[in-house]
C-alpha cells in the first residue's frame, strides 16, 4: 500500500547539506500498525511528513496506494492527502476558533461533502471517541487527552486508509496515553493502516511492527506479531 | 465553501477586533477621501447626452485677423458674432442648428402676488429644444411661425412654473419680463444635469436658465447678453445696432449633424461661408479656420474638468495607496501569525488554492466593510464640499455609479493589499507550519 524506494531528503542551506533521509526503503501493507522509533533528529518526523505528502523528497520513488506521489501537483497531493490520509499530531493541532464539531468537520469540508453527510460522519466519529456530547465545546475547554481524542476523530472523519500519528501520546499523562493507544489499536483492528512515531518504547512494543530510524535510514525491523490481514474498510463507518 | 470562508473571516475579525477596526478604518478613510474627489470628478466628466453627444456640435468661427490669439488651445473664440449667428441660423444646409445666449429680466406680474425677482433667461431658436432634448411636461415650445413673427411667448421650467403659478397650469398665463408681457406656452422639465453643457462660457456649473424666449426677439426687444462678450479689435459701439453689426463674440451656436454626410456638408458650408465673409473684408486670414467639436470633445476643450481636479483625484488615490500599504502590513502580521493553523488545514486536505481563497475572502470582507464605512465618510466629505463651495453644490454628490463603485474599489484595493500576505501564507511549507504549532 505504501512503498518507498531509495527515498532521500536533503535540506540544503548555503553552506550545509543535511541528509534527513537517505536511501530509505519501506513497504507497508494494508492493515499494518507500525511504530517508528529512533533518536531525536534521526529523520522520523521527516519520514512521516513525506509519507503524508506534507513535504517533498529529494530523490527516490514513493507510491501511495498505486499512485506515484512524486509526479503529483500540489493540488493533487492535497486531494490525495484528504482522501487517503489522516493525521494525528503530538500537539493535537486543533483549530482554537472552531468547536469540536467544526474541528472534526474540517477535512470533510475540503472534500466537498454535503452538509447532512458531514454531520452524520462527524457525529459518528465523535461518538467513537466518546465526545459526542461536547460538540459545542471549544478545544481549550477540554483536557489534553480529550483534545487528542478529538484530533483522532478528526483524522477518522475522512475515512482514511492511512493514519499517520506523530507522538500522539507525547503530551499526555500515562493514563491518557494508554487510553489513546487503546483507541488507535481499536482503529487498526477496524481496518486502518497506522504509522505511529513515538519515543515511548512501551507504546512501540504494543505495535505489531517496529521500525527504528537512525541517521535517516532504517536501522532495525522488529516484528512482534504478524499483522492481521484485514480487508480495507471504512474505519469511521465500520 | 464561500460561505464557510465568510464565517471563518467573521470569526477572525472577532478574534482580533482591534486590528480589524484599524484595517477597516484605514480602508474607510482611504475610500472616503478617494470617493469624495472621484465623485466630483465623475460628475464633472459625465457625458450629459450619451445617446447623441457625438451628433451635437459646438460651432466656432475664427472671424479675426491672422495673428490674433485667444486663450484656447487652437486660438478659436468660443462664441461667434451676432451677424454670424444669424447667417448660420438661416443657412440652407442640412443640419438642426440654433443660436443661443443668456440674458436676464426681472420677473413679475401686474399685481403684487409675487415679489419681483431677477431671473436668467435664455434667448434661443426653436431647434434648441430638439438638439438638447428638452422635455415638455405641459404645452409645447413655440412654433417656427411664432418665432418668425417674433411673438412674445416664453417657455418656463417646471420649477419656475411652480414658483409663479403654484399647482395651476402655467400654459396661457401671462408674466412680465421687465416691462415686456410674455405668454407662457409651455413648461419643460427641469434640466437634471449639473453641467450647463449648452453654455460653457458663463460658468460650467452655473444653474440652468428657467425661462426661454425666441431668438427673433433679440432685435425688437434689444436684448443684451448677460455673459461674456469678447472683442479682438477696437470698434466704436454706441448703439444696440452697432453691437449687432460688430465683430464682438457673444452668441453660442450649436448644430446637430446626424450622419457623416451632414457633417461633411456642414464643414464645406462653413469653409465657404468664411471665405465669403473674408471677401467682404471683415478679417484677413491665410485659410478659413473654424471648429465643430462634438459635445464631449467640447466639454474637454472648455476644461470642464480642470487639471486641478485630475491632480486631486490622483492624490486621493495616492492617499488610498498609503492606506493600503498600512493594511498590507497589518495583514502580513495577522496572516503570518496564522501559519500554524494553515499548516493544520493543509495537512487535513486544503490545497494552496483553498488557503488562498480563504484569505482572499477575508480581505474582501474587510474591503466591503471599509467600503461601506468609506461611503459614509465620502458623504460627509461631499457635504463639506457642498457647504463650503456653493458653486459645487450640484457636483458634490454621489450618484448610483459612484455608490456602487465605492465597495468595488474598496474590495479590489483590499484584495490587492492582501495578495502578498495571502501568497506568503500559501507558500509556507505545511510541515514547517506544523512544527511551529
Amino acid at each position: 500500500m505504501l512503498q518507498m524506494k531509495n527515498i532521500s531528503k536533503v535540506y540544503q542551506t548555503e553552506k550545509v547539506q543535511t541528509h534527513a533521509l537517505r536511501d530509505f526503503d519501506l513497504n507497508v501493507d494494508e492493515g499494518e500498525f507500525i511504530a517508528v522509533t529512533g533518536p531525536s533528529g534521526s529523520g522520523k518526523t521527516t519520514f512521516l511528513n513525506i509519507a503524508g505528502m506534507l513535504e517533498s523528497f529529494t530523490a527516490g520513488q514513493y507510491m501511495l496506494d498505486g499512485v506515484d506521489v512524486g509526479s503529483l501537483s500540489d493540488n493533487a497531493r492535497a486531494d490525495l492527502r484528504n482522501q487517503k490520509i489522516g493525521f494525528i499530531f503530538q500537539g493535537f493541532n486543533l483549530i482554537p476558533d472552531l468547536n469540536l464539531f467544526e474541528n472534526v468537520e474540517v477535512p470533510l469540508r475540503y472534500r466537498g461533502i454535503k452538509s447532512s453527510e458531514r454531520k452524520e460522519r462527524v457525529m459518528h466519529c465523535l461518538e467513537q471517541v466518546g465526545l459526542a456530547s461536547r460538540i459545542k465545546h471549544l478545544p481549550q475547554q477540554l483536557s489534553g487527552g480529550q483534545q487528542q481524542r478529538v484530533a483522532i476523530a478528526r483524522a477518522l472523519a475522512g475515512e482514511p486508509r492511512f493514519l499517520l500519528a506523530d507522538e500522539p501520546t507525547g503530551n499526555l499523562d500515562s493514563l491518557m496515553a494508554r487510553q489513546v493507544m487503546e483507541l488507535l489499536e481499536q482503529i487498526n483492528r477496524d481496518g486502518a493502516t497506522i504509522i505511529m512515531v513515538t519515543h515511548d518504547p512501551e507504546l512501540a512494543r504494543r505495535a505489531p511492527r517496529n521500525i527504528q530510524i537512525v541517521d535517516g535510514q532504517i536501522a532495525d525491523f522488529t516484528l512482534y506479531q504478524k499483522p492481521t490481514a484485514v480487508p480495507v474498510a471504512s474505519v469511521a463507518g465500520a | 465553501m464561500f460561505f464557510h470562508y465568510i464565517d471563518l473571516s467573521w470569526r477572525s475579525f472577532k478574534r482580533t477586533p482591534l486590528i480589524t477596526i484599524l484595517m477597516v478604518s484605514a480602508i474607510a478613510i482611504g475610500i472616503g477621501v478617494t470617493m469624495t474627489s472621484l465623485s466630483v470628478y465623475h460628475m464633472m466628466s459625465m457625458d450629459p447626452m450619451p445617446h447623441k453627444s457625438d451628433k451635437v456640435h459646438a460651432v466656432q468661427l475664427n472671424t479675426r485677423d491672422e495673428g490674433s490669439t485667444w486663450w484656447t488651445e487652437d486660438d478659436l473664440p468660443q462664441q461667434i458674432t451676432y451677424q454670424d449667428a444669424v447667417n448660420l441660423y438661416r443657412a440652407n444646409v442640412p443640419a438642426v442648428k440654433t443660436p443661443s445666449f443668456r440674458t436676464g429680466y426681472s420677473i413679475h406680474f401686474d399685481d403684487d402676488s409675487i415679489k419681483p425677482f431677477i431671473e436668467n433667461i435664455r434667448v434661443t431658436g426653436l431647434p434648441f429644444f430638439e438638439i438638447f432634448d428638452v422635455q415638455f411636461v405641459e404645452g409645447q415650445p413655440w412654433t417656427q411661425e411664432q418665432e418668425d413673427n417674433a411673438e412674445m411667448v416664453t417657455v418656463i421650467s417646471r420649477e419656475l412654473s411652480e414658483k409663479l403659478f403654484g399647482k395651476e397650469s402655467a400654459v396661457g398665463k401671462q408674466v412680465y419680463y421687465d416691462e415686456h408681457l410674455f405668454r407662457v406656452i409651455g413648461v419643460f422639465d427641469n434640466f437634471n444635469h449639473h453641467i450647463k453643457y449648452y453654455d460653457l462660457t458663463n460658468g460650467h456649473f452655473n444653474s440652468h436658465e428657467r425661462a426661454f424666449i425666441p431668438f427673433s426677439l433679440t432685435v425688437p426687444l434689444e436684448i443684451n447678453n448677460w455673459g461674456n462678450t469678447n472683442g479682438w479689435k477696437y470698434q466704436d459701439i454706441r448703439t444696440f445696432e452697432d453691437k449687432l453689426q460688430s465683430e464682438q463674440h457673444w452668441v453660442q451656436f450649436w448644430s446637430q449633424l446626424d450622419n457623416p454626410q451632414e457633417f461633411q456638408a456642414y464643414q464645406e458650408y462653413l469653409t465657404n461661408y468664411l471665405i465669403e465673409q473674408e471677401e467682404k473684408g471683415r478679417f484677413e486670414r491665410e485659410a478659413p479656420s473654424f471648429g465643430t467639436r462634438d459635445l464631449t470633445d467640447y466639454l474637454d476643450y472648455m476644461g470642464v474638468v480642470t487639471e486641478d481636479n485630475r491632480v486631486l483625484v490622483a492624490m486621493s488615490f495616492m492617499f488610498l495607496s498609503v492606506c493600503l500599504a498600512n493594511i498590507l502590513g497589518l495583514l502580513l502580521g495577522k496572516f503570518l501569525k496564522r501559519v500554524p493553523e494553515v499548516g493544520v488545514r493543509r495537512a487535513l486536505g486544503a490545497s494552496k488554492r483553498d488557503v488562498f481563497a480563504q484569505h482572499v475572502v477575508e480581505v474582501s470582507m474587510l474591503g466591503l466593510l471599509g467600503g461601506l464605512l468609506g461611503i459614509a465618510l465620502a458623504q460627509l466629505g461631499l457635504w463639506g464640499v457642498r457647504t463650503t463651495y456653493s458653486y459645487y453644490s450640484e457636483l458634490a454628490t454621489m450618484d448610483l455609479t459612484m455608490l456602487f463603485s465605492a465597495p468595488i474599489i474598496a474590495i479590489s484595493a483590499c484584495i490587492l493589499a492582501g495578495l502578498f500576505p495571502a501568497y506568503l501564507v500559501c507558500k509556507t511549507n505545511p510541515a514547517i507550519c506544523l512544527k511551529t504549532q
